[in-house]
């Protein structure tokens, strides 16, 4: 009889990804919240499919070899098996039942955030986070896309007595105590994002025009990597945060530090007109999409805070002074030369002459002050646009917090 | 019984094409509208694979200099072009188009099909779908880059490449395809119900029938979803309404959207997409079931369980597409119900796993080159099943949504699976459709550079999102997440595509040599039993058969039926007196 | 039940299911176009269903408010504004054309050519008539009350933008429907005339009314999710 290569393989294969399975580092990394019922889902998937898995895979690799092709010989005629069908049947949906039931009980806490949970808004753009904090009344404030402009990043409603006290959060770190549990409010600016940390396991899309949440209770003090998990055009990669979880004390004192939106208002600094023109050209072309102006790093480009002289270290390991020469080239020839540690993402940009000399006076500015760095760039201009619509995203401050 | 009806096939006269054009290029021949289906797919898919070679490569080696030109736009352009193409206009046209037209007629022992013209018409607009997505890449900002799942707003905001033309050929190639699906789809079903010859009644079918028909359906059914997206989504974009876009500030200007639900086109996007999968691997199902049966000598275990679980898996498919939006921000009550109605659609699916796999016990197995891609795709839809266990679970599509495990998952199940049973059916029906054998040593190299190499591309590249590596990452760099060893694996991955990819050569080399070149075949070279191995000639002439059509007294799976001489008895060979 | 009784009999179905699956048609007498149109309509079903479906979430989640049906469409008469008059009319002669449609029908069994081709110019007519309705009544929102399908002209905000979007969208998918539906019934009537159906039992003129019947029972739909909602 020909050996039946492919019963081997066959074999080989199942057995090969069992012990793949086990041999590999590449499973869940130490969970850092209260998701342990997801995990224990997975677990019982696991079990439950990788039996199923190795017995169809042996059982074939066996028949494949058992059975093969003798001339003359005839094989056993049984069109079917009611009985035989019907215990698979029943087999299978219990196995089924086993994997869904705990899966159910699992969504159902996941979709009921506690009542004792406090609530922390995700602003989302292209290509960055920004987060909010209802502030001492526990309350948010109603924001809309709509309001969003270069002095109102979150599109806080004017005028909105709520939103006076949210602490608004420009940069991209986040700070949360441990042990209590946070009910995540998404909205996004733009586009679709994915507020994702994969040791929460949890993780919920932000859609424009509404406020979608999920909720967790962090369990470990660790600095975690916020990665968007939704395609968000070309530099979705890119979109990186950073989510601290410390201490109640420690969240306490930063949370103190940080901007209410009413101080944002308060801290407003004239640009001259030509650097004002200039901000607004930078702006129509989605400049600070990539680049922060208040020395925010982010992964899809330098910071234009201090962009002027100095020197700057290129990706092909030279040096480079950072004179008017390299930013003009490095506008119009953005591939030219590239900044070590970024990648080429920016598109060619159409400007005149004056366009690109506004934006240098803009940039010449953008120096760091050696007050709070949180409002240097949000230049406060008049921005009172009275509105008494309601407001479709308004969130309802129905559970106030307690931080 | 209706035995004095006469087939309404032999009443008209067949006329016969006299040019050249009209036998080959205008042809209405089902099975000259087969090869150009086929040979259209497979020249689209060719690029689609070139796609994802370019992909891969960047993937692993992001840093490398012949990398260099390969810009986050390319990359976004390239996944969202390989999703669509092999999809739409690899799958759905090769699994329903090419074998769709070639074997409905002839398993069902009628001349054609029913509208010969519209289906000639069909595969010409399909083709004008093809190449106006073709010409995507040379407007101007080339191709769409918001992936296959086009999901708005970023389908049509600044921040994603080809935002200005790219998506207007996507969308507009996508409706013109669905034109040509339903020219071809209405010729399937129609030919199916109404032209099938003397006794061969529903549940005689082969099951490779049952799949086309059941998957054309939810076709029917289904595409008027992703059209009905195209226009509004058209719409927004050129006539700026606002269906699916709300307010928004895309990267510093305030759009002049205001009101819309992006929610709604991820409904409609899935209530096609969902029951796509099915179109995609109905017909696989039957293709795979029709081989076992045939290269194991044994009938197929089942039949009629076989049946009922493509028509229950077909009416399911109908109501489980929000378990794609787990994390899409919907109402989270519908996870309730999503989640329960995808997993009850994984017993039936099981059935037929367990029914190919039962139908080698005891059988008489003949180890050919088909046989080895049907085996082949039963391991890999059970990796493909099992994970999707997982991600139809809503608990668990939380952690593992958006990341590589996505993407293994739905590349073994309807990627590669799919994919195995289309070379599979093109190694079993060649020899019909050209009268010449394909080379058997070349397809079984083929066989296992294939089955291994997809294997090991795709049964790692679940562990990487276990670990929460996430997709649509044009780069990942070092991140706390993302270890070297990962980035080892990613570089395994990638080596094993394309040796993957070039062992694809051997196949088109196998197709045209032996075309010219192979053994001759005989009529029935496999000893089956269904009708297109009875025709009076090899290959078929136009209009298949003799003045008279078949006449069908059986199954299409009898073999090894106890005290006949030959271990198979054909559909057409008369039953002796019934005991 | 044995082996072999299985491959060869259908005993264990119910008499409904036997003749639903026995060989050659599942729908006996009918013939391949009807079936296909039939077919082709569930298709087409879809896609309505589809653009109802999104009209409809479109209504529940805008937060401005819906325009006034009877106010947007009313039409002024002599000086009176008549809520609906002008969509009361184009739904009268549609259904009018489908009373015509159907007389056509039985004419061709009856094989008389002459008066299906008159009855099937009727049905055309109407549905000609039906269109320029519609056309009138396209301009009049468009040039009168100022709507858009991007939503308002200046000067008239009636409220939520998508109302105009989706209104002009989904009659306008109709009326072609209906365009569609005229030159169909127009050439299948010359055709008719001319005896290019003399072979058959002029089941063509029953497979264009199981068309135009559908697309006036879409009308139906239209009618009563744009005007009356």
């Amino acid at each position: 009889m020909r050996i039946a290569y492919i019963a081997v393989i066959l074999f080989l294969v199942t057995l090969g990804s069992v012990v793949f399975n086990f041999t590999t580092p590449f499973h869940f990394d130490a969970i850092g919240s209260n998701w342990e019922l997801i995990d224990i889902t997975v677990y019982i998937t696991f079990i439950v499919c990788g039996v199923a898995f190795v017995a169809l895979g042996l059982l074939m690799a066996w028949w494949v070899y058992k059975f093969q092709y003798q001339e003359g010989k005839f094989a056993e005629y049984e069109p079917e098996n009611a009985k035989l069908e019907s215990q698979l049947t029943i087999i299978t949906t219990i196995g089924v039942v086993v994997m869904l039931a705990p899966g159910l009980v699992a969504w159902n806490d996941y979709i009921n955030p506690p009542s004792d949970a406090y609530e922390l808004e995700v602003y989302s753009k292209q290509w960055n986070w920004m987060y909010r904090f209802p502030g001492a009344d526990g309350i948010f404030g109603a924001a809309h896309n709509k309001y969003v402009d270069l002095d109102n990043p979150f599109g806080m409603k004017p005028g909105d007595p709520y939103g006076e006290d949210d602490i608004l959060i420009t940069d991209k770190t986040v700070k949360i105590p441990v042990d209590r549990p946070v009910k995540v409010l998404l909205r996004s600016q733009d586009v679709l994002h994915d507020f994702w940390v994969p040791a929460i396991r949890a993780k919920m899309d932000a859609v424009p025009g509404m406020v979608t949440y999920f909720w967790f209770e962090p369990i470990v003090e660790r600095v975690y990597e916020v990665l968007c998990a939704e395609l968000c055009g070309r530099n979705h990669f890119n979109m990186r945060g950073e989510m601290h979880v410390v201490s109640m004390n420690e969240y306490s004192t930063w949370l103190n530090d940080q901007v209410t939106w009413a101080g944002m208002q308060a801290g407003a600094v004239p640009l001259s007109p030509e650097a004002a023109l200039g901000r607004d050209i930078a702006n129509d072309a989605g400049c600070f999409a990539c680049h922060s102006t208040d020395g925010t790093q982010r992964d899809t480009g330098p910071t234009w805070l201090d962009i002027w002289d100095g020197t700057v270290e290129l990706d092909d390991g030279t040096t480079r002074v950072r004179d008017e020469a390299y930013i003009v080239k490095s506008i119009l020839d953005p591939h030219a030369e590239i900044v070590l540690g970024y990648t080429t993402t920016m598109t060619t940009s159409e400007l005149t002459d004056e366009e690109l000399q506004s934006i240098l006076d803009y940039m010449k500015g953008l120096k760091s002050a050696p007050a709070k760095q949180e409002t240097t760039d949000e230049n406060e201009s008049e921005n009172a646009e009275p509105s008494s619509e309601v407001d479709s995203t308004t969130i309802p401050g129905e559970d106030p917090s307690t931080n | 019984m209706a035995t004095v009806e006469v087939p309404y096939q032999e009443t008209v006269p067949l006329h016969h094409p006299k040019t050249w054009i009209g036998k080959y290029i205008f042809s209405q021949d089902h099975k000259i509208i087969a090869v150009q289906y086929g040979i259209t797919a497979m020249a689209v898919g060719l690029v689609a694979l070139i796609l994802s070679e370019f992909m891969r490569l960047q993937i692993a080696f992001p840093e490398a200099g012949f990398m260099a030109f390969f810009t986050a736009d390319h990359y976004y352009q390239a996944i969202t072009m390989h999703g669509m193409i092999m999809v739409i206009y690899l799958l759905t046209a090769f699994l329903l188009g090419a074998f769709g037209n070639f074997c409905v007629p002839l398993m069902c022992g009628a001349r054609d099909m029913v509208f010969p013209f519209v289906n000639m018409l069909s595969y010409w607009v399909y083709l004008l779908s093809v190449i106006i997505l073709m010409i995507s890449y040379f407007v101007p900002g080339g191709p769409t880059g918001a992936g296959w799942t086009l999901y708005p707003p970023q389908t049509i905001t600044q921040g994603t490449p080809g935002v200005d033309w790219g998506i207007a050929t996507m969308l507009i190639s996508l409706a013109v395809f669905i034109v040509a699906f339903t020219m071809g789809g209405l010729n399937y079903i129609t030919t199916i119900l109404q032209a099938r010859t003397r006794g061969l009644t529903l549940m005689r079918m082969p099951l490779t029938v049952w799949g086309i028909f059941i998957a054309t359906f939810l076709g029917l059914i289904a595409f008027p979803a992703l059209f009905v997206s195209a226009v509004m989504m058209l719409l927004d974009k050129f006539l700026k309404t606002s269906f699916f876009m709300p307010a928004i500030v895309s990267l510093g200007s305030k759009l002049e959207y205001s009101g819309g639900q992006p929610l709604l086109f991820q409904h409609l996007f899935w209530f096609f997409g969902h029951p796509e999968v099915y179109i995609v691997a109905l017909p696989a199902f039957g293709v795979i079931s029709d081989l076992i049966s045939v290269h194991a000598r044994k009938n197929i275990f089942g039949y009629r369980m076989m049946v009922w679980a493509i028509v229950a898996i077909g009416a399911l498919s109908l109501i489980v597409w929000a378990h794609h939006m787990y994390v899409a921000g919907m109402h989270p009550s519908f996870g309730f119900f999503f989640a329960t109605t995808t997993l009850i659609i994984a017993v039936p699916t099981a059935l037929k796993v367990y029914n190919w796999i039962l139908t080698l016990w005891r059988a008489n197995i003949r180890i050919t080159v088909p046989m080895l891609f049907a085996l082949a795709f039963v391991l890999t839809f059970i990796v493909g099943g099992i994970t999707g266990l997982f991600l139809g679970n809503v608990i668990i599509d939380i952690p593992l949504s958006d990341t590589y495990f996505v993407v293994a998952h739905f590349h073994m199940v309807m990627g590669v699976s799919p994919i195995l049973a289309i070379f599979g059916g093109i190694y079993h029906w060649y020899p019909k459709l050209t009268g010449r054998m394909l080379n058997d040593t070349i397809g079984r190299i083929h066989f296992y550079f294939t089955f291994i190499g997809t294997y090991a591309i795709y049964f790692p590249m679940h562990y990487l999102g276990f670990i929460g590596v996430p997709r649509r990452y044009y780069e990942t760099g070092i991140s706390e997440f993302y270890p070297v060893a990962a980035h080892n694996l990613n570089k395994f991955i990638t080596i094993a595509a394309l040796i993957v990819g070039v062992s694809q050569i051997l196949f088109i080399f196998n197709l045209v040599h032996s075309y010219f070149k192979g053994k001759k075949a005989p009529a029935n070279p496999w000893g089956a039993n269904s009708l297109e191995w009875c025709t009076p000639e090899t290959p078929p002439r136009h209009g298949n058969w003799e003045d008279r059509l078949p006449t069908v007294h059986r199954w299409a799976y009898d073999f090894g039926v106890p005290g006949e001489e030959k271990d198979h008895i054909p559909q057409t060979v008369p039953r002796r007196k019934a005991s | 039940m044995t082996d072999t009784t299985l491959s060869t009999q259908e005993s264990i179905f119910t008499s409904t299911a036997r003749d639903w699956s026995s060989d050659m048609t599942t729908f006996k007498g009918v013939p391949w176009g009807k079936a296909m149109m039939w077919i082709f309509l569930l298709s087409d079903t879809f896609i309505f269903t589809c653009f109802l479906v999104g009209y409809m979430v479109m209504r529940m989640t805008v937060t401005e408010a819906w325009p006034v049906a009877s106010e947007v469409f009313a039409l002024t008469v002599w000086g009176v504004s008549v809520p609906l008059l002008l969509i009361a009319i184009m739904t009268f002669i549609l259904i009018t054309s489908s009373g015509t449609m159907a007389m056509a029908v039985n004419m061709g069994y009856q094989r008389r050519k002459w008066a299906v081709f008159w009855l099937m110019l009727a049905t055309a007519l109407l549905g000609a008539s039906f269109v320029g309705m519609q056309c009138y009544e396209w301009s009049k929102l468009i040039i009168d009350e100022g709507i858009r399908p991007w939503g308002y002209a200046p000067d008239h905000d009636l409220g939520a933008p998508q109302f105009g979007s989706i209104f002009f969208m989904v009659t306008g998918f109709h009326g072609l429907h209906v365009s569609v539906g005229v030159i169909y019934l127009i050439t299948v009537a010359i055709r008719v005339v001319r005896g290019k159906y003399d072979h058959t039992n002029f089941e063509i003129v029953e497979i264009t009314g199981l068309y135009w019947h559908f697309v006036d029972l879409v009308w139906v739909f239209i009618f009563a999710f744009f005007y009356l909602w």
